[in-house]
């Protein structure tokens, strides 16, 4: 939360806008906000905080576990449609820079159809898929470009 | 729910900045949404 919070200029200057989801109310939200979030990350999260007390959002994701809704996350493109997920149990977060890397490949993909390779980051080469790569993409791309 | 297909749409009440608002999925339809779903406020992860 806090850590999406933290590198929220990042996000939003990539035209993506972030919206987090719990089983607590509104007014939990306010005083977490108030109380804790505000003294992490200076001035608190900047996103909107949603309620959804019966799980009924979580329950359409997939992700409501009968009492709270799990750690999952969704990147939804322009068109509304899931581009990514990651669902993980409660104990264990998640890293906000695998989102970013995930968000910007993603919309690398959208404006050239070009695809990333394994373990690609932002700055790394892409590539053009086409008959002329198959069988090809050793000589492009090496799996220490993944580290 | 699948990757490649469209996502369920929603309204839910929301705490945005000091307010109490109304969100509504597809009113963002036309840019990028990432939809993060923790188990609850005032935990410790």
């Amino acid at each position: 939360m806090t850590a999406v919070a933290t590198r929220y200029d990042e996000i939003k200057a990539l035209g993506v806008e972030v919206l987090s989801v719990s089983v607590d109310s509104v007014f939990v939200h306010k005083i977490w906000q108030e109380q804790e979030l505000s003294r992490m990350v200076e001035g608190g999260v900047p996103y909107p905080m949603l309620s959804d007390q019966g799980g009924e959002i979580g329950t359409l994701y997939d992700v409501y576990n009968g009492s709270v809704n799990v750690r999952g996350r969704f990147l939804i493109d322009p068109d509304g449609v899931i581009q990514a997920m990651e669902v993980l149990t409660p104990p264990v977060e998640r890293n906000v820079s695998e989102l970013i890397r995930q968000l910007k490949a993603y919309q690398h993909v959208r404006e050239t159809s070009e695809v990333m390779p394994f373990g690609w980051q932002p700055g790394k080469p892409t590539l053009k898929p086409g008959m002329g790569l198959a069988g090809k993409v050793w000589e492009v791309w090496k799996p220490e470009n993944a580290f | 729910m699948q990757v490649g297909k469209e996502v369920p749409g929603f309204t839910a009440k929301a705490y945005h900045k000091g307010e109490i608002k109304e969100i509504t999925l597809s009113d963002y339809r036309g840019q990028w949404v990432v939809l993060c779903f923790y188990p609850g406020d005032f935990t410790f992860v």
